[in-house]
C-alpha cells in the first residue's frame, strides 16, 4: 500500500494554482530528460529510425532512437532535437513518451510494431485557454472559464497514422471506439497505486485512487478511448478541473496489463512524469445503450468536457441569505420549482397522514411533532415547543407503508429541510436534513442523517435497538434514472461506485455514455432493496439529491434541495430506473483490515 | 407560370421534371411572342431551348436551396440558413416565426441555439410517400414550391438541473419525435440568386 503524502483535502476542494506560463516551463525543466519508471524500460526501439507519417494535417516525426533513454526528434523535416525518454512494451505494442527540450509539448506514442501503426499523441501545457476562446467563437458560446489561463492542464490532439517503411502504406488505422465502455479494473502499478476504473461513457471515465484516502471519492474526468485490436486498448484522461494531469495508457484484456505514463503538474506544482505497469483485475460490465453496430469509430468536433468548477456560480454570503430567507420555493409554489424536472414519474401525493399527528424521534437527534392539515399543508415544531409552524409539503409511498415526506425549517440562515422517512411496518424514522453551506461554499447544501423512530395513533410499537442504518449493498451497481416521459426525456445513470460516493452519467442522442461526473455519496438502508442514497453536487452547483430507492419497482421518491442565484427551492424527484448492470468492487473499498 | 408535378426521386426530378416543365413554359411564352418577331425556325428553336434551359436551372436552384435550408437546419449552422433568405423573407416553423433576415437569424441564434424555442425543428427528411405530391410552380423571378418532408421535432430540455445542463451541453433534448408535414416557400430571384422569402412548415 503506498503512503503518498497528498494535501489534505479532496481534489474538487483544492485550489489549484494558476501558474503563469513561465513557472509551467519552470515545472517543466525535469521533463526533459524523459519520465522516470519503477519497472525497466523498453529498448525496442533502441538503435532504430522511424518516421511516423499522420492523417489529416497532423505532425510527420522522423525519430532516431539513439538509445533506450535519448531520441532524436526531426518535425515536418526540420531541424532534429535532442529529447529524454522512455519506452514500455506490450507484446507488439510500443509506449513512447518524451517532451521536447526548451517547450511545453512532447509526444507519447503508441507504435504498433507488427501493423505498422501509430497513433499519435501530442501533448502541450498552457494551450487552454486560447483554443477555448476560439471554439467557443466558432460555436457562438460563451468560454467555458471565467478567469485564469489554467496552463497547468494538459491538452492533447491524438492523430492516427503509421509507421513508414518499404512497403506499401497501411490503409488500416487505430480507431476511436465504444468497445471499453461499460468496463472496469481494478489496477495494481508497479508504483503501489491502486486504481479502481470505471470506462462507463465513450467521452470519460471515473477513477477511485485506493491509496488516496482510502479510496472514498471517485472522480470523472474526460477521456479517449482508442481501439488497436480486439484485446488491445488506448485509453487516455486528463484531471480537468483538478491538477490538469494527464494518464495514458494501453490496456491489455487478454493478459489483464497496462502500460501508460504520467504527465502533469501535482496539485503541490511539482512535476510528475513517469511510466508505470501494472496489472488488474476485472470488476465488471454493464451495460450499454447504442444501438447495435454503433461502434463509435469517429467523433465530431472536439471532445466535450464538462467544467462545473469553473461555471459554479459563486455567491456572497448576503446573496446567499437573501435568497434563502426571501426567495424560497417549495414544490413549485412559485416561480422557480428547482430540480422539478426530476420529478416527472413522481407518485401520487398521499394522504394517509392528513388530520392526524405524527411525531419522529431521532436518536441523538431531533424530535420533531407533525399536523397534517391536508395532502399539501402541515405543521410542525420541535418537541417540547409550544409554537407550531406552517409548512408545504409533499408525502409519497415508494414502498408498501413507508412514507417519505419533505418541508422547510425554519426560515434562518443557513436553512435547513426535512425529508423524513416513516415505516409503518417496523415502527422506524429516517431524517435527513439538508442545510444550506458547505466549509467551502454558502451556496452549496450538506445532508444530515439522523436514524430513529415515530409515534402515531394506530402506528407499529417501535422497537428499541432496530435502525435503518448505513449499507454498502449498493455499491458498485449502476442504474439508469428516467425523470420525465420524452423521447429520451431527461435521462441519466447513476454508478454507486462507493460507500462515500457516487457518480452519474449523461447518455448522448446516440445512447452511447457521454458527459460524466461525481460527487459523495451517502447510502442507508431501509427494508431490503429499498434504499436511501442523497448526493451533493459539491463544487458543481450545490444541490443535495435524496431519493428513497425501491429496487423492487425500480422506482424512487425523492426530494432535490437547492440553493442558488434563482433562490431557494424544495422539489420532487420522481423517476423510473433499469438495472445497468453491478460491479464487484467491495473487496477493495473501506475501511482496510 | 407552369406547373409540374416532381418525380419521387430526386435524381429523377432534376433529369425529367425540370424538362418536362421547361416544354410547358416554352408552349406559353413561344405562342405570345411569335406574332411580334418574326424568327426563324431555327431561331426560335434556341430561344425555347434557352428558356428551357433557364427553367431547369431555376428549378434545380430553388430545389438545392431547399436542401441546403435543411442541410444547414441539421448541421445547426444556423447563421448560414438565415442567409438562404431574402432580406424581408419571412419564417414560420411550428409556431417559432420570425420576419426579416435579421429577425429570422436571431430565432435561430436565441431560440434554436439557446433551446429556448417550445419546439425546434432538427432535421427533415424526404417524404417518400407523399413526395410525388411535391409541386413547384415558377413565374418571372418569382417560385411557390410545396415539399413534402418528415421533420423531426425536439422539445428542448427547459430544466435547470444539473443533468439537464449536461444532456444540453450535448445536444440532448427532452423529447425528439418525427412528423409528416410539407414546407411550402414561397422563392425570388435577386441578382440571378433565388432566396426564400417565404417558408412555413405545416404539419401534415
Amino acid at each position: 500500500m503506498s503512503a503518498r503524502n497528498y494535501r489534505p483535502l479532496q481534489m474538487h476542494r483544492i485550489a489549484y494554482s494558476d501558474l503563469t506560463e513561465a513557472q509551467v516551463s519552470q515545472a517543466l525543466r525535469a521533463a526533459a530528460s524523459g519520465p522516470t519508471s519503477k519497472s525497466p524500460l523498453s529498448s525496442a526501439l533502441a538503435g532504430k529510425r522511424l518516421k511516423i507519417v499522420t492523417d489529416d494535417g497532423g505532425p510527420t516525426l522522423e525519430y532516431n532512437f539513439r538509445s533506450a533513454r535519448e531520441l532524436e526528434l526531426s518535425e515536418k523535416g526540420g531541424k532534429a532535437a535532442k529529447c529524454g525518454y522512455g519506452a514500455l512494451q506490450d507484446r507488439n505494442l510500443v509506449l513512447v513518451s518524451h517532451m521536447i527540450p526548451g517547450t511545453q509539448r512532447g509526444y507519447t506514442l503508441v507504435v504498433d510494431q507488427q501493423s505498422a501503426l501509430a497513433t499519435v499523441f501530442e501533448v502541450y501545457f498552457s494551450g487552454y485557454a486560447a483554443q477555448e476562446k476560439a471554439a467557443a467563437a466558432a460555436a457562438k458560446r460563451a468560454p467555458q472559464f471565467k478567469n485564469g489561463q489554467r496552463n497547468r492542464e494538459v491538452q492533447r490532439k491524438i492523430w492516427f497514422g503509421y509507421v513508414e517503411g518499404s512497403g506499401a502504406v497501411p490503409t488500416a488505422r487505430h480507431t476511436y471506439t465504444n468497445r471499453l465502455e461499460g468496463k472496469g479494473i481494478y489496477w495494481e502499478q508497479d508504483n503501489d497505486i491502486e486504481i479502481l476504473e470505471f470506462y462507463l461513457t465513450i467521452l470519460y471515465s471515473n477513477f477511485i485512487e485506493l491509496t488516496r484516502f482510502g479510496g472514498e471519492m471517485t472522480i470523472a474526468a474526460p477521456s479517449d478511448y482508442i481501439m488497436v485490436n480486439d484485446h488491445q486498448f488506448i485509453y487516455s484522461r486528463i484531471e480537468c478541473e483538478f491538477t490538469g494531469t494527464c494518464t495514458l495508457q494501453i490496456i491489455d484484456l487478454f493478459d489483464l496489463t497496462q502500460k501508460g505514463v504520467r504527465l502533469g503538474l501535482t496539485e503541490k506544482d511539482e512535476l510528475e512524469y513517469y511510466l508505470y505497469s501494472g496489472k488488474g483485475e476485472l470488476t465488471g460490465q454493464i451495460a450499454t445503450f447504442e444501438v447495435f453496430g454503433n461502434n463509435s469509430l469517429t467523433r465530431e468536433g472536439p471532445r466535450r468536457v464538462y467544467r462545473p468548477i469553473e461555471t459554479f456560480d459563486v455567491m456572497t454570503d448576503e446573496q446567499v441569505e437573501d435568497q434563502v430567507l426571501n426567495h424560497a420555493v417549495t414544490f413549485g409554489d412559485g416561480m422557480h420549482t428547482g430540480a422539478a424536472s426530476m420529478g416527472g414519474y413522481k407518485g401520487e401525493l398521499i394522504t394517509r397522514f392528513v388530520g392526524k399527528q405524527l411525531t419522529v424521534r431521532m436518536d441523538n437527534g431531533p424530535a420533531i411533532e407533525y399536523d397534517f392539515a391536508d395532502a399539501k399543508h402541515l405543521k410542525w415544531r420541535y418537541a417540547g415547543d409550544s409554537q407550531w409552524r406552517e409548512a408545504r409539503y409533499e408525502m409519497y409511498e415508494p414502498d408498501d407503508e413507508l412514507y417519505f415526506f419533505a418541508h422547510l425549517l425554519d426560515a434562518e440562515f443557513p436553512r435547513s429541510c426535512a425529508l423524513v422517512a416513516v415505516d409503518m411496518k417496523n415502527g422506524l424514522a429516517t431524517l435527513v436534513k439538508g442545510t444550506t453551506g458547505t466549509p467551502f461554499r454558502n451556496n452549496e447544501t450538506h445532508p444530515t442523517y439522523y436514524f430513529g423512530v415515530f409515534h402515531t395513533e394506530g402506528g407499529p410499537t417501535p422497537p428499541t435497538y432496530i435502525r435503518h442504518g448505513w449499507t454498502d449493498e449498493m455499491v458498485g451497481k449502476a442504474v439508469t434514472w428516467n425523470y420525465q416521459p420524452g423521447n429520451p426525456g431527461l435521462t441519466s445513470m447513476h454508478f454507486y461506485a462507493a460507500p462515500h460516493t457516487y457518480s452519474w452519467i449523461i447518455f448522448q442522442p446516440d445512447g452511447s455514455g457521454g458527459l460524466q461526473w461525481s460527487s459523495p455519496g451517502w447510502y442507508s438502508k431501509v427494508r431490503d432493496g429499498v434504499y436511501i442514497m442523497s448526493w451533493v453536487e459539491e463544487a458543481c452547483n450545490g444541490t443535495l439529491g435524496v431519493i428513497l430507492f425501491n429496487e423492487r419497482l425500480m422506482h424512487d421518491a425523492g426530494f432535490g434541495f437547492h440553493v442558488g442565484p434563482s433562490g431557494l427551492s424544495l422539489s420532487a424527484i420522481g423517476a423510473r430506473a433499469r438495472h445497468a448492470g453491478t460491479f464487484d468492487i467491495k473487496k477493495y473499498l473501506g475501511v482496510k483490515t | 407560370m407552369s406547373e409540374k408535378t416532381m418525380n419521387s426521386s430526386r435524381r429523377a426530378f432534376f433529369l425529367r421534371g425540370g424538362a418536362a416543365l421547361g416544354t410547358g413554359v416554352v408552349a406559353t411564352v413561344g405562342a405570345s411572342a411569335a406574332p411580334a418577331e418574326k424568327r426563324t425556325p431555327l431561331e426560335e428553336q434556341l430561344s425555347d431551348l434557352r428558356r428551357e434551359l433557364q427553367e431547369a436551372q431555376d428549378r434545380t436552384a430553388i430545389r438545392q436551396l431547399h436542401l441546403d435550408f435543411a442541410a444547414l437546419i441539421e448541421q445547426q449552422d444556423y447563421e448560414r440558413a438565415a442567409q438562404l433568405f431574402a432580406e424581408r423573407g419571412d419564417l414560420d416553423l411550428s409556431g417559432e416565426r420570425a420576419q426579416g433576415r435579421s429577425a429570422i437569424q436571431q430565432l435561430f441564434e436565441r431560440k434554436y441555439r439557446d433551446q429556448t424555442a417550445s419546439v425546434i425543428h432538427s432535421a427533415y427528411r424526404q417524404n417518400a410517400s407523399h413526395q410525388s405530391n411535391d409541386v413547384l410552380q415558377i413565374t418571372a423571378g418569382q417560385a411557390r414550391a410545396t415539399f413534402h418532408v418528415d421533420a423531426q421535432l425536439s422539445t428542448p430540455l427547459q430544466e435547470d438541473c444539473t443533468a439537464a445542463k449536461m444532456a444540453r451541453l450535448q445536444g440532448q433534448v427532452a423529447d425528439r419525435r418525427w412528423q409528416a408535414g410539407r414546407l411550402e416557400g414561397q422563392y425570388v430571384k435577386r441578382g440571378g440568386e433565388w432566396k426564400i422569402a417565404s417558408l412555413k412548415y405545416l404539419a401534415a
